[in-house]
């Protein structure tokens, strides 16, 4: 079936390592991106009243560790809650 | 804050969830003026969101704040049944037209990037690479050299070629999700799942061959 071996494009060390060390938070159930945007609103809206939204939602939490554009859109809604206000 | 005339963010704001649903779905002036404040209200909200990547300054930064303003007041109208009401209907908002500013600022910044550029980005730099083989003991960087082997092994058991792209779109070529996404030809949460399957198996691999995490790291990081 796989009959040009060398084709592969090889994965770089630094990589491989990146990888197993996104193991230990790895989970059977996951959320994803899609359940992540359907509440990212109350998850920040919730870190801006200064409640423990990470307990509140843990899997939440455990998505944004490892996929850094719902990372980067959560981040980015929360300025916009604490600079809107400061504003 | 500046305050032009006829703008008032306290009446603004104060409009309730179910005040905004109401008056974006009358139609008439009262529909427009609803939509004038929210339309405020993004572009107001976008320089925040965008501060991490983009200057007010930059010449990109207008057009683009004008172009996801307007997306983002189609989006609400089309999608203003989704609303459940967890949030605030300005944060749902803000929320809408995040994914539309970050999306299209990713897919600007990638679209036109050669392959050499994409490896050197200087916004976003390759991961820190280890320097683990000049200064290994030969004990060492033989047991070093003997896990390499076995992950790699397991790598090439365990991963799919559409796994294995993907991983190195995103690890070795730096691309965000959703650009990594589209030359897959898939979209973001397909591409979190396949990734989510990869990591299952390879952290059930290793569990069946007795091999934890840990000490998989600690060869790498001996140097
Ligand atoms: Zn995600």
């Amino acid at each position: 079936m796989d009959t040009h071996p060398t084709a592969k494009p090889q994965i770089p060390d630094e990589l491989i390592e990146n990888l197993i060390r996104s193991l230990e938070h790895t989970h059977d159930e996951e959320c994803t991106c899609e359940d992540v945007y359907a509440v990212v609103d109350e998850f920040a809206e919730a870190e801006f009243r200064g409640e423990d939204a990470a307990r509140l939602m843990p899997l939440i939490k455990q998505h944004m560790e490892l996929c850094h554009n719902c990372c980067e859109e959560y981040e980015a809604l929360l300025d916009v809650l604490e600079k809107s206000q400061s504003a | 804050m500046t305050t032009a005339i006829g703008y008032n963010p306290v009446a603004m704001d104060a409009r309730t969830n179910e005040t905004w649903l109401d008056e974006l779905r009358s139609p008439g002036p009262v529909r427009d003026m609803a939509l004038d404040d929210l339309h405020s209200i993004v572009r107001k909200g976008l320089p925040y969101a965008l501060s991490r990547w983009l200057s007010p300054d930059d010449p990109l930064f207008t057009p683009l704040v004008d172009e996801v303003t307007q997306e983002t007041l189609l989006r609400v109208l089309d999608q203003l049944d989704t609303f459940e009401g967890r949030s605030m209907f300005t944060t749902w908002v803000h929320k809408i037209a995040i994914r539309i500013a970050l999306t299209e600022l990713r897919r600007k910044r990638w679209q036109d990037s050669s392959l050499d550029e994409m490896v050197d980005n200087e916004e976003n730099p390759a991961p820190e690479r280890l320097m683990a083989d000049s200064q290994a003991s030969p004990e060492t960087s033989a047991e070093r050299t003997d896990i390499m082997t076995r992950i790699r092994r397991i790598l090439d058991e365990e991963l799919t070629e559409k796994q294995r792209q993907a991983l190195i779109f995103l690890g070795v070529q730096d691309l965000p999700m959703e650009e990594a996404a589209r030359r897959m030809k898939t979209n973001r949460n397909a591409l979190y799942k396949l990734l989510h399957d990869a990591r299952l198996r390879l952290k059930h691999r290793l569990a069946a061959e007795n091999l934890n995490a840990q000490e998989v790291l600690s060869a790498f990081e001996t140097r």
